[in-house]
């Protein structure tokens, strides 16, 4: 036999039907018996219409202009940070995935330890032409950094009488 | 023949927008309604019913069926509000005057279901009453007066057993009834 103040607790979960079938047996008997539980109940009914009546007499928005920002908020491009974290965070994500973030940080050191991210030494090809005597003999020099190297280009402004000489060494010419 | 919300679901996932569009249709109005009873101010209502709608496109794919889509909805709605509640309660001026404005709304309703002042007094009171209640104990209130959902629905949205909503429902309704007890 339960007390009044187990009953009580028991009459809105019976109220709303969540109770066993036994439980709200239980539950009726005792509150068709006893003028204080069911005052109980009668008092919780009421607060639970009023409740229902408060909340549901809010004024009702219309679909269209709740659509239309909706469809605005989807379609607006998300700033290119929080784009590359969704899709990153997909993938990512998933469970049987996560192996992947150790993963590419392993890739990684070892990329960076063979040199991959080595700085390349920049390109710094260097030309000069300088006249070497007075009858229009000229030298010329290229230095080509990539391929380490140096053409020494003798000639004469003269047409038909150029004296070319191709010369390549991987030292730098003395000048 | 209308499809089901599981149905619509997959076309969802297979990024039919019209297929979203009806879903909205079906669910914009209950969902507003349960945030407004956890909020009480229209526009941040508002806002947080697109912010769900908005989560629940992003994440769609992920929904593999496993509960039903309303309670899937629901659990990310009340998710929301509830941040949005507490951090609108830290700023309690802000909500007095939200509390206010709620009130003079509700006088300017015309289809009034309390007619006289002894009505009008509870329902204020009421109001009042329910904000004072944690979002917890809020939420079960809203989910079951308003919603009519099952302990068990309940429980999946705010990831707790049937037992936790019986529990909160049960003292949530014991504190609102002490406050109203002259009422009712």
């Amino acid at each position: 036999m339960k007390s009044c103040d187990e009953i009580r607790e028991l009459v809105g979960a019976w109220g709303d039907g969540e109770l066993s079938q036994a439980e709200a047996e239980a539950v009726r008997l005792h509150v068709e018996g006893c003028s204080a539980c069911a005052e109980e109940r009668r008092q919780l009914d009421k607060l639970n219409v009023s409740i229902k009546s408060v909340l549901a007499s809010q004024q009702p928005i219309a679909f269209e202009p709740f659509w239309r920002g909706l469809e605005r908020r989807i379609s607006e491009k998300r700033s290119w940070p929080a784009g590359w974290l969704d899709r990153l965070r997909m993938p990512l994500g998933r469970p049987n995935l996560a192996w992947g973030i150790p993963a590419l940080i392993g890739l990684a050191l070892v990329l960076y330890s063979l040199g991959v991210w080595k700085e390349q030494t920049p390109r710094n090809n260097f030309a000069a032409v300088e006249s070497i005597d007075a009858y229009g003999r000229n030298v010329a020099l290229l230095r080509e950094n990539e391929t380490r190297t140096t053409v020494i280009w003798l000639y004469q402004n003269q047409e038909g009488d150029n004296e070319t000489s191709g010369e390549t060494s991987d030292q730098s010419p003395a000048f | 023949m209308e499809l089901s919300d599981w149905e619509l679901v997959q076309k969802c996932q297979l990024g039919e927008i019209g297929a979203f569009q009806e879903l909205v249709s079906r669910y914009q109005q209950k969902v507003y309604l349960v945030i407004l009873g956890l909020l009480r101010n229209p526009d941040d209502a508002m806002e947080v019913a697109q912010e769900t709608f908005f989560r629940a496109y992003r994440k769609i794919k992920s929904f593999e069926g496993g509960s039903s889509f309303y309670t899937w909805l629901y659990r990310i709605a009340v998710n929301i509000a509830i941040d949005a509640q507490r951090r609108q309660k830290r700023n309690l001026l802000d909500f007095r005057d939200n509390m206010d404005e709620v009130f003079e709304e509700q006088q300017e309703v015309a289809k009034d279901p309390f007619a006289d002042v002894h009505e009008k007094e509870l329902r204020e009171k009421l109001l009042s009453a329910i904000n004072d209640l944690t979002p917890e104990h809020k939420a079960v209130i809203v989910l079951r007066t308003l919603e009519g959902l099952s302990y068990k629905d309940i429980g999946d949205i705010l990831g707790c057993s049937e037992g936790t909503v019986m529990s909160r429902l049960h003292y949530a309704r014991k504190k609102l009834q002490e406050k109203l007890r002259a009422f009712l």
